[in-house]
């Protein structure tokens, strides 16, 4: 069996996604004061994207299996842009 | 592909690290979390102020509060495989145990929002909003109660094989978490 973890860039991994959880936090109160509700919403997907580039590379292991980390990076990518692209219907049409 | 790349060792899904039968899991979870969670974005077009005062219900910082625990539950799942795999079986199932204890907190979190929503009157029938919050959390929560039951299992049947699954399954909840969240709480 191949090793999932190396305990220094996990931990690394585990901060990032503390910085970015905070920034989604900071997000959620922008969010509650109405502020640029369309950038906020690239914002947010994008930092969506990040947790979960970092969550697949470090927690399950796919940074060993590059090709396979950079197809899930890639559909993971062209699905936010897809909720994105829903999130701002109602906008365009306005 | 062929012709490309380092010299071909073997079969590509031989390349993923872990059970092959926990990565379909993860495919599929992903595609019906990912379903629901278009289908909410699809719905809230036809009434986006109705989705967006809604959502004001919600208590974000509450759920962004989950977001850390969760990732710190899978930090700790993930520690402990390096632990087990370390020959430190002790420090392994310790850690196991305050990834369930993390878990355990995300649903107390949950179920106060919960309870707090059911207090203000607030059901399935109340706006569509609603209906796909309680569907896709509510079933979220639901994968956190059996990470948690899997997580206390491969800490009493520890051989490393067992934790690596168990804690994949466990970072699949928190990959969907990481999705669902600002998608339901965020995009107003």
């Amino acid at each position: 069996m191949r090793p999932l973890v190396t305990p220094t860039p996990l931990t690394r991994a585990w901060l990032i996604l503390l910085l970015l959880s905070g920034a989604s936090a900071l997000i959620a109160a922008l969010v509650a004061q109405s502020f640029a509700p369309a950038a906020l919403g690239a914002v947010i997907l994008f930092l969506a994207w990040m947790k979960s580039r970092v969550i697949l590379s470090w927690y399950l292991g796919l940074r060993q299996a590059p090709a396979w980390r950079a197809g899930f990076n890639w559909v993971l990518a062209l699905y936010c842009l897809i909720l994105l692209g829903l999130y701002l219907i109602p906008a365009l049409g306005s | 592909m062929p012709g490309q790349g380092p010299p071909d060792t073997g079969h590509p899904l031989e390349d993923l690290p872990g059970e092959l039968l926990i990565w379909v899991l993860i495919v599929s979870e992903l595609l019906v979390f990912g379903a629901g969670l278009a289908a909410f974005l699809g719905v809230r077009i036809t009434d986006p102020q109705g989705f967006a005062d809604a959502q004001d219900h919600l208590h974000r910082t509450g759920a962004a509060l989950n977001t850390v625990v969760l990732v710190t539950s899978g930090y700790l799942a993930a520690r402990a495989l390096h632990l087990r795999q370390s020959a430190r079986r002790g420090a392994a199932r310790w850690h196991l145990v305050l990834a369930m204890a993390l878990g355990a907190v995300f649903l107390i979190i949950k179920g106060i929002e919960f309870i707090d929503k059911a207090a203000q009157g607030i059901g399935v029938e109340t706006h569509p909003f609603f209906m796909f919050y309680y569907l896709l959390t509510g079933f979220h929560a639901a994968h956190v109660l059996a990470g948690i039951v899997i997580l206390g299992l491969v800490a009493i049947w520890d051989d490393a094989h067992n934790i690596e699954t168990g804690a994949a399954f466990w970072h699949m909840v928190d990959l969907v978490w990481v999705l669902l969240f600002p998608v339901i709480y965020l995009l107003a």
